[in-house]
């Protein structure tokens, strides 16, 4: 196997470094932003159930909380 | 057109656009990573180390596209009080901060095997590392200033400070003599970048506007869901 395609004529510690700082760092970011969404999706979802049907009702004739009560959460 | 860009028009189209983006980019990634690792050629110079240039490069655009439409939509959010520009701006701000730091340390790694030194305090890098402190600036001032007001003027303040540190970065490389080499690609000029590079560079590039606009749209439906929570209360 021709290894120099991952040592890159001595350059590759420099090459794989950069890359897999630039992919942790996009990672890091996507796995954050994902935790907090679902996170404060379902905190909305919590705080609706806690109102009564009248205004529950009211929630639902508004386009963004009709939509955020319709997504359902992956099973874990 | 304005009725476009009210929230919930934003809101809804959230999830269509998202799930093709998902699709899309993964496999789109690994052809960027299979083109710029292994299938370009390497530089005649700076051999296989000008692959960083992948990464980097489009890092740095997006870095400076970024802070470009935050400075352009705090302005309209100071003047108009827009307020859709408001949650823009906040889910714009941390993939710009990503990026600019992304370009800031792989940068950093490159200059190494090329100039022989991880930093040196050249106007380009210098110029880089305050936007860097611009966008850790603008990020403190709208999540800990709890007075709206107060902290859309410090965000326009930073803005307009951070938008003419960008012509420095921009112009930095003609103004002065720098270890950073002037551009290589330009829209409008001449690009000095061999075909064989330039396609994994725009692979790249593609594939990190399509990550940002997929970060970018979480960001937005959070803010949105975060604006929605505070009005439960007023049911």
């Amino acid at each position: 196997m021709n290894l120099n395609i991952f040592f890159m004529n001595g350059y590759g510690l420099y090459v794989w470094s950069a890359f897999i700082f630039t992919f942790l760092a996009c990672f890091i970011l996507f796995f954050k932003t994902r935790k907090s969404l679902k996170k404060l999706e379902n905190d909305f979802k919590t705080e609706v159930k806690e109102l009564s049907t009248e205004q529950i009702e009211t929630l639902k004739t508004r386009k963004i909380s009709r939509e955020i009560l319709a997504s359902q959460p992956k099973a874990k | 057109m304005f009725n476009f860009l009210n929230p919930s028009n934003f809101f809804v189209l959230f999830n269509k656009v998202s799930k093709s983006i998902k699709i899309i980019i993964v496999p789109l990634i690994i052809v960027a990573l299979v083109f710029s690792l292994f299938a370009s050629p390497g530089d005649y110079i700076q051999g296989d180390s000008v692959r960083i240039m992948y990464v980097h490069v489009p890092s740095a655009w997006i870095a400076l596209i970024c802070f470009s439409l935050i400075g352009f939509l705090t302005i309209l959010n100071f003047l108009f009080k827009f307020k859709n520009a408001l949650i823009i701006y906040k889910s714009l701000a941390p993939i710009g901060f990503t990026f600019c730091l992304i370009s800031i340390v792989t940068g950093s790694v490159w200059g190494q095997p090329t100039w022989g030194t991880f930093w040196a305090w050249d106007a380009r890098l210098t110029s880089m590392l305050i936007l860097l402190v611009f966008y850790i600036l603008f990020i403190c001032s709208y999540k800990f200033v709890e007075d709206p007001n107060l902290s859309s003027k410090i965000c326009a303040g930073i803005s307009i400070l951070g938008l003419s540190n960008l012509f420095i970065i921009k112009y930095s490389v003609n103004f002065w003599s720098t270890l950073h080499q002037p551009a290589s690609v330009n829209i409008l000029g001449k690009t000095s970048v061999h075909k064989s590079m330039l396609l994994p560079l725009s692979l790249m590039l593609l594939a990190f506007l399509l990550y940002c606009a997929l970060i970018f749209l979480m960001k937005y439906r959070a803010e949105v869901i975060r604006m929605k929570k505070k009005g439960l209360k007023r049911l």
